[in-house]
């Protein structure tokens, strides 16, 4: 199902929190919303949802007026009711008036989807966050909505199950036939887990479309550093330059660097500087020449897109 | 205390009339108290917190302040006069009423705000009307709101001054446990007044008791 905002607007107490004169997301696709915090990501959700009315316009889900109980929505918070995750995955399910038995067959089928099963008699509430994820996934697929809403799914995961979950999450999502509407501050959380990006930047829309196209051709800098650019002027021209770019040596667009910080990883070496007034980091192989903080860096840009 | 009760069962008539006089006052505060505290828990409007901070003086207001301004509305020359409700146990449970709901109402705020704050919304996206909700909101707050019908029972049935002032303590109609007491003393009488002091107490008891299972039940 599409969803259609037509000039919405929201406005709370003088301020606007949200501007959009027009935006599709189309059906069966899973579509990003990205930005800052605070650039209206949730308050964009919380309206496609049908939980806050927009102060004008109107959201449209597959040409119909939004209405609250067809979209499934995962909240950045962890909510649950204080039993048993049987009972959380059970009563969405009940509350949508579906039959015994077929509640059993979506919940035994969405438990081994998100492997949940041992978990299914476990106080929801005392989960842990990687566990409460999936069930909180689980039980908003199990409903079957045509429209899927998830809220930043993997913040405050610890590392392990955030690269697990960020692995099978698109896995998990396509077994579902939905539009699917992620809204994260994280560009690469982004780019792996939807096909289209829509880039929220103080309540506007300033970037949409399918993802290479916006990642490629980011025209402004406020849409640049959304998606994780550095945004550095040379020759009087603004370059963006993708977070991983910068290589020491000389080159095309090339740059000095005064290193602040040296920051040894597991199988890397940090720098952080600046260039002009933009922090960048660039990262090193291990046991790669030694740089010292204080030391002059000539760097080089492998690649870069022009700005406006 | 089998001569106390075998008398003329005035003192069995005195514990039954005051398991009426607050039972009901407790049932017509919760019916109030618990709408509003859930309306005042959700919504979100100008003076919210002032109304709460009336609430919450009102759950410490003296029960006797309250008597004598129930008294003053339902005395013979007052507004309310011509209702002819004074010393009726009519006035009691009015009385009581007034001084459960505060209570009621504060608590069941608290409880209620207490809950995840996403929780309604949950329940709005999995498709749960606006009574279902509520009821489903009670439901994960019934320890608080246990905790809150045993208050409103523990403040009224143990208050004497309002049932006193309203109710006129007069022997076969008004008289309850605590007013009994302070009756029984006032006649010299300390091992009737400690026996009803024991009964009052044991029936406080027995209802805090059933409401705990309640609220402690999974």
């Amino acid at each position: 199902m599409e969803v259609f905002l037509d000039g919405v607007r929201v406005e709370r107490d003088g301020r606007v929190l949200l501007d959009i004169p027009s935006l599709l997301l189309p059906d069966g696709r899973t579509t990003a919303v990205l930005g800052p915090n605070g650039s209206g990501k949730t308050t964009l959700l919380r309206v496609i949802s049908g939980l806050d009315r927009p102060s004008s316009g109107r959201v449209l889900i597959g040409g119909l007026p939004v209405d609250v109980s067809r979209a499934a929505y995962v909240f950045q918070e962890q909510v649950f009711l204080r039993r048993s995750v049987r009972d959380n995955l059970e009563l969405g399910l009940q509350l949508h008036g579906i039959h015994a038995p077929e509640r059993q067959r979506r919940m035994e089928e969405a438990s081994r989807l998100f492997g949940i099963t041992h978990l299914m008699d476990r106080r929801a509430d005392r989960l842990s966050g990687g566990e409460g994820r999936r069930v909180s996934l689980a039980r908003a697929l199990c409903l079957r909505a045509p429209l899927v809403l998830l809220d930043e799914p993997l913040e405050g995961l610890d590392r392990p199950t955030y690269s697990r979950l960020l692995h099978d999450l698109p896995h998990l999502l396509a077994a579902f036939d939905a539009t699917r509407i992620i809204v994260t501050h994280n560009p690469d959380e982004a780019l792996r887990l939807a096909q289209d990006l829509v880039v929220l930047i103080d309540g506007k829309v300033r970037a949409s479309g399918e993802k290479r196209e916006v990642v490629t051709n980011p025209r402004e800098p406020e849409v640049a550093e959304a998606l994780a650019y550095f945004v550095v002027i040379h020759g009087g021209r603004r370059f963006a330059i993708p977070p991983n770019a910068l290589r020491p040596g000389p080159g095309v667009l090339q740059f000095s660097m005064e290193v602040e910080e040296v920051i040894h990883l597991v199988a890397s070496t940090e720098l952080v500087g600046r260039i002009g007034e933009v922090r960048v980091n660039v990262e090193l192989p291990a046991g790669s020449e030694q740089s010292a903080r204080g030391d002059r860096l000539c760097l080089h840009a492998e690649r870069y897109y022009e700005l406006r | 205390m089998t001569e106390l009760f075998a008398a003329d069962g005035r003192f069995l008539a005195i514990v039954l009339r005051t398991l009426v006089v607050s039972g009901t006052a407790t049932a017509m505060a919760v019916f109030i108290g618990f709408p509003l505290g859930y309306g005042i828990a959700r919504r979100n409007f100008r003076g919210r917190t002032l109304l709460l901070g009336f609430i919450n003086t009102g759950m410490g207001m003296p029960p006797v302040v309250v008597g004598l301004v129930v008294w003053l509305m339902l005395v013979r020359s007052g507004p309310f006069g011509d209702l002819d409700l004074i010393y009726t146990r009519t006035a009691m449970i009015l009385a009581q009423f007034l001084i459960a709901t505060p209570i009621v109402v504060g608590f069941t705020t608290a409880s209620l705000q207490a809950l995840p704050p996403r929780l309604a919304d949950l329940l709005s996206v999995l498709g749960a009307g606006r009574v279902r909700t509520m009821l489903i909101l009670a439901r994960e707050a019934k320890l608080g709101l246990a905790a809150t019908i045993m208050a409103a029972f523990g403040a009224i049935v143990s208050e004497v001054g309002a049932s006193m002032v309203v109710g006129g303590n007069l022997e076969r109609s008004t008289r309850v446990l605590t007013t009994a007491i302070v009756t029984e003393t006032s006649r010299g009488e300390l091992d009737h007044a400690l026996v009803l002091g024991l009964i009052l107490l044991g029936l406080t008891f027995i209802v805090s008791l059933a409401l705990t299972i309640i609220q402690q039940r999974r």
